[in-house]
């Protein structure tokens, strides 16, 4: 009885700690480009068909606002690097995806307990996000560039204002990975 | 001692955050500057695709019901109308999911019934279950407002009573955070 109270406390302040800590953590960046590939005979782009692919969280599946708001930055990030949208016959197609799934961090569970501060080396578990971004030669339908940005994003859903500073930044980070054109 | 600072504060934090001591976590989402006294009338829009995430929720009558009845009453209260023939200014539907989540359980440390070594912290399974209402400019077709609450669905996926009113109570809190109609 006292045990499934302890743990429903538990679960309680999982919860609330996670929709009230806010805060933008590091992203980790990267990017891969098809071999022999120069991005900067490419100029024209625009949106391939939306995915539709289920994000790992309801509260991401299907949000506009979150679509709108991504899809708004890498409009504006790619701008900014010379491509230019285009209806008509562009040369790459984009698409996104995001997910998020629990990580669980046990970086420091090894370690000797007693001889530190306990709650230092507890394990901690936190939404973790990826924003991947691909760049498609329309020509061929080849997937020529991807990229892609993760985080820990614990208690961004629940604040439409950090998670959208979390989108920006986010995109910033992955476009600036693609050179500039002329 | 500090488990149990811990445990205080996130007692705080559910009076202070949801309003009423329970373990439910509610957000949304919303169009900003969008005057939401254009909308006057809703119907119930067409469900989604999306995965359900567990079978125990597929076609069952019994929350649908309950949904649909705690949005109505919550609804009508704030001077929505609901249309069943003709347009509606909202189209509304909801999306239940539920998913497999895991928490840190440091219980023993909070009830001061063991300290430092005596207790490492375990690592628990638990469901969690999001209720997510949308709504949609049924002119525009655009999302207006999306609200969720998420909460632990071990103890109501069996009791009826018990799910109809965690129900009634993620809708009311959700529905607080409607912009003013």
């Amino acid at each position: 009885m006292r045990v499934s109270r302890a743990r429903s406390a538990t679960i309680a302040a999982l919860l609330l700690s996670a929709s009230t800590t806010i805060g933008c953590a590091a992203l980790t960046v990267n990017s891969y480009v098809e071999p022999r590939i120069d991005l900067r005979s490419y100029r024209t782009f625009n949106w391939a068909p939306a995915d539709r692919l289920a994000t790992g969280d309801p509260r991401l599946d299907n949000n506009q606002f979150f679509d709108e708001r991504v899809r708004r930055q890498v409009e504006r990030g790619l701008a900014g690097r010379g491509f230019e949208q285009t209806t008509d016959a562009p040369d790459l197609l984009v698409h996104y995806h995001a997910s998020v799934s629990q990580e669980i961090d046990t970086r420091n569970i090894d370690r000797e307990y007693e001889h530190s501060d306990a709650h230092e080396y507890e394990p901690q578990v936190y939404d973790a996000g990826t924003l991947v971004i691909d760049l498609v030669e329309a020509r061929t339908n080849r997937l020529i560039w991807r990229g892609w940005a993760e985080g820990n994003i614990d208690g961004l859903i629940d604040n439409q204002e950090s998670l959208q500073k979390q989108i920006d930044e986010a995109v910033a980070h992955i476009l600036s990975r693609l050179p500039r054109q002329l | 001692m500090r488990g149990r600072q811990v445990a205080i504060a996130a007692l705080v934090a559910s009076v202070t955050t949801v309003g009423c001591a329970t373990t439910m976590a509610v957000s949304s989402h919303v169009e900003r500057g969008l005057d939401f006294s254009r909308y006057h009338s809703f119907s119930w829009g067409p469900a989604d695709a999306l995965p359900k995430g567990d079978p125990r929720l597929d076609n069952d009558p019994f929350y649908k019901d309950h949904v649909l009845g705690a949005v109505e009453k919550q609804l009508a209260k704030r001077g929505f109308e609901l249309t069943t023939t003709g347009a509606a200014d909202l189209l509304i539907h909801y999306h239940a999911n539920i998913r497999k989540r895991f928490a840190i359980d440091r219980g023993a440390q909070a009830y001061d019934s063991c300290n430092g070594a005596n207790c490492p912290p375990e690592t628990i399974a638990y469901e969690e279950g999001t209720l997510v209402l949308d709504f949609i400019d049924a002119r525009t077709n655009r999302l207006v407002w999306r609200g969720w609450a998420r909460n632990t669905v071990e103890d109501t996926l069996r009791n009826r009573d018990k799910m109809a009113r965690r129900v009634d109570q993620a809708v009311t809190e959700m529905l607080k955070r409607l912009p003013p109609h």
